[in-house]
């Protein structure tokens, strides 16, 4: 993979370097040919003109004198021109005084026609240029000097050029390959190493790799200096996070046995004056007393007991906290279904329409969800019982991509900006003649739930029913959450 | 009509494709006139004998050169016939507005020599033979370039005899009659003519 990849950014240099290359010489080669061309095209014409007007002006008296053999020996000065393939000595009728065609050129069956005012005037063929020229006597034309040349030199040239330019392409671009080969290892190397190391860093997590740094001073050593300072930084922060973390955890772990032996040894420790308090208030009542002090000591005897619940409440929360957590399959579905079938024992004459979606299956401490799911199925139960009848349903929703776990009830509800109090221990929004409890509930809710990894949040208005809903971390996924 | 179609067609040959369209109608546009006109001359045939030695008689005058300080006019060109004028008109029609370097030529027709002064050609017509020894030694004497078309003028002592192979006008030159007249012929004109009598100096 990385050794593809290194091919990759090479070969890409590489092909970059080539192209270029191959593409400015042949552009230079297009307009050095170019300007050969013209500059060829107009030596060519220049030369031609010079050849024409030598022949002119030394066919004068031919004209003149309608003398052939003279025009025919001025013309035979052009022999020797071997690029003049056709010339001739016309007069000023056009009739030919004299010709020579060499072979291989057609004959010259007529002359073209000069431009008004013009003594001069060439044209470009396919093989040939044909020039014309009148010759002047005293200032007036008595004739014409014809002259046709070769275009051959130009093919020639052309294939001289296009053979140095493809000898000239291929040298410079085995060139280009060798300089792309060896300077784009200096430059593909250490990309490739900083790839390779970067990928090794995130697969294996380990920030102590460094790349070896370069020599010289350039854009890639700074590149290398820099991505070793960054792993170096990396590693330090990360180590710092570490010792600062395991600190934490340390002080936490230390803090939070501390508080829980305190709470335990409070709870433990309250129990035994509570005892002496109800024990001897139940040994009062025994007595025959007063119906005020009897009243009193009644009221002593319950308050007694209801302390006794919030003890036990309290080591139950902190021994929630504790206890190791286990991970296991758990039917939410039908925890619901044993707790409802419980509660509508306990009062078989109240009409409750339990609702409980299927196969709420979820991963977690068994234990631990039967305590969450008891407490909000009981909270529901609790306060729907001031109302004639009542619907409680457990189900399943999605939320913004998460699976919502919820237990709804139509009860007597609460104001919705009191919701997030209700998760403190020992907050409640009744009082406890209208409702029994301890308060304690929702809070152990709430620290499972945290424990699970999960959040647990509730919506309610007051004569309006609740619902309380939570989810659970990621590691608890339902199973079948569709 | 013809004659432009063909001119046209000839001017026609394949030279390149992209060319050839606009020069077959550049040639349609310009040749047309004188197409038609080289046929006007075609027509009017052949030049006769008289028109082409009147025209030699006026280009010679182009390839020599007289010397200097020679009591000639020096705006005119001046040709001179003596004797019986073979030309007549012809030889006006030739010159009429030619010039040799700045000057302007006139024919003038003579019967006797002393008034050929101030001539830079003479002509001598046939009418003259008898008496032609006198009138070449004035006209030596005068730097005339002396020209005839009478047989064997040349080797007689004339600069320049015409005279006519297989039907063309051609002509003879002595050099060295011309030397003796001070007259300096151009090589131009010695290239062209048929036989040229060499100088005493060369032989």
């Amino acid at each position: 993979m990385a050794r593809l990849r290194r091919r990759s950014i090479s070969m890409r240099l590489m092909m970059m370097n080539m192209l270029v290359s191959g593409v400015a010489l042949l552009l230079a080669c297009a307009g050095f040919f170019t300007y050969d061309q013209i500059t060829f095209r107009q030596g060519l014409v220049r030369t031609l003109s010079a050849q024409a007007e030598i022949v002119g002006s030394n066919s004068v008296s031919a004209i003149l004198f309608d003398d052939p053999k003279s025009a025919a020996n001025t013309l035979s000065a052009l022999r020797s021109s071997q690029n003049i393939t056709a010339a001739g000595i016309f007069t000023i009728q056009r009739q030919p005084l004299s010709q020579f065609v060499r072979n291989g050129s057609g004959a010259i069956d007529n002359i073209p026609a000069l431009p008004p005012n013009r003594v001069e005037s060439h044209w470009f063929g396919g093989a040939h240029v044909e020039l014309v020229r009148e010759i002047l006597s005293e200032g007036k034309p008595i004739g014409f000097v014809f002259l046709r040349a070769s275009l051959g030199e130009i093919d020639r040239r052309l294939r001289r050029y296009a053979l140095i330019a493809l000898a000239v392409l291929i040298i410079s671009l085995l060139g280009a390959a060798l300089a792309s080969s060896t300077f784009g290892k200096s430059v593909a190397g250490p990309i490739t190493q900083l790839a390779e190391t970067a990928q090794e860093i995130s697969r294996d997590k380990n920030y102590a790799i460094r790349v070896p740094a370069l020599a010289g001073q350039n854009e890639l050593t700074v590149l290398v200096d820099s991505f070793n300072e960054m792993l170096r930084q990396l590693q330090a922060s990360h180590d710092e996070l570490e010792q600062r973390v395991a600190e934490r955890t340390r002080e936490l772990v230390s803090a939070n046995q501390e508080l829980e032996a305190f709470s335990y040894s409070v709870s433990h420790d309250l129990r035994g004056p509570l005892d002496a308090i109800n024990g001897f208030s139940y040994v009062l009542l025994k007595q025959p007393l007063e119906p005020q002090t009897r009243e009193a000591v009644e009221s002593i005897r319950a308050s007694g007991r209801r302390m006794g619940v919030l003890i036990d409440d309290l080591l139950n929360l902190s021994r929630l906290t504790s206890s190791a957590m286990r991970s296991e399959n758990v039917d939410l579905s039908a925890i619901a279904r044993a707790i409802t079938e419980d509660l509508r024992r306990s009062a078989p004459d109240r009409k409750v329409e339990f609702v409980i979606a299927p196969k709420a299956e979820v991963v977690g401490d068994a234990h631990l969800l039967q305590i969450v799911m008891d407490n909000l199925l009981r909270n529901a139960w609790k306060y729907t019982s001031h109302h004639e009848s009542a619907r409680i349903e457990f189900g399943i929703s999605h939320e913004n991509g998460r699976t919502v776990y919820f237990v709804k009830d139509d009860g007597s509800g609460f104001e919705q900006r009191s919701a997030a109090r209700l998760f403190q221990p020992f907050q409640r929004l009744h009082s406890t003649a209208e409702f029994p409890g301890s308060g304690v509930g929702l809070a152990t809710v709430r620290r499972i739930i945290q424990r699970h990894g999960g959040e647990v949040w509730a919506q309610a208005a007051v004569e309006q029913g609740a619902v309380f809903k939570f989810t659970l971390g990621s590691s608890s996924a339902s199973v079948s959450a569709d | 009509m013809a004659t432009v179609s063909i001119a046209a067609d000839s001017q026609c040959r394949p030279l390149s494709r992209r060319r050839l369209f606009w020069k077959c109608v550049r040639s349609l546009i310009v040749l047309a006139p004188l197409a038609a006109g080289s046929h006007d001359l075609a027509a009017q045939q052949q030049p006769s004998e008289s028109q082409i030695k009147a025209a030699y008689l006026y280009n010679f005058g182009k390839f020599v050169t007289w010397p200097p300080g020679q009591a000639t006019n020096q705006d005119l060109f001046v040709i001179c016939i003596l004797g019986k004028d073979p030309f007549r008109e012809v030889l006006d029609a030739t010159v009429r507005g030619e010039s040799i370097g700045k000057k302007q030529i006139t024919v003038r027709r003579l019967s006797r020599m002393p008034d050929a002064a101030g001539c830079n050609i003479l002509f001598i017509s046939s009418s003259e033979q008898s008496r032609l020894g006198q009138i070449l030694a004035d006209a030596q004497r005068m730097h005339l370039l002396t020209v005839s078309d009478m047989t064997h003028f040349a080797e007689r002592g004339g600069v320049i005899g015409l005279v006519t192979q297989q039907d063309r006008v051609r002509f003879e030159v002595n050099r060295q009659a011309a030397e003796q007249s001070h007259l300096a012929l151009s090589s131009e004109l010695l290239k062209v003519a048929v036989r040229v009598i060499a100088s005493k100096a060369e032989r």
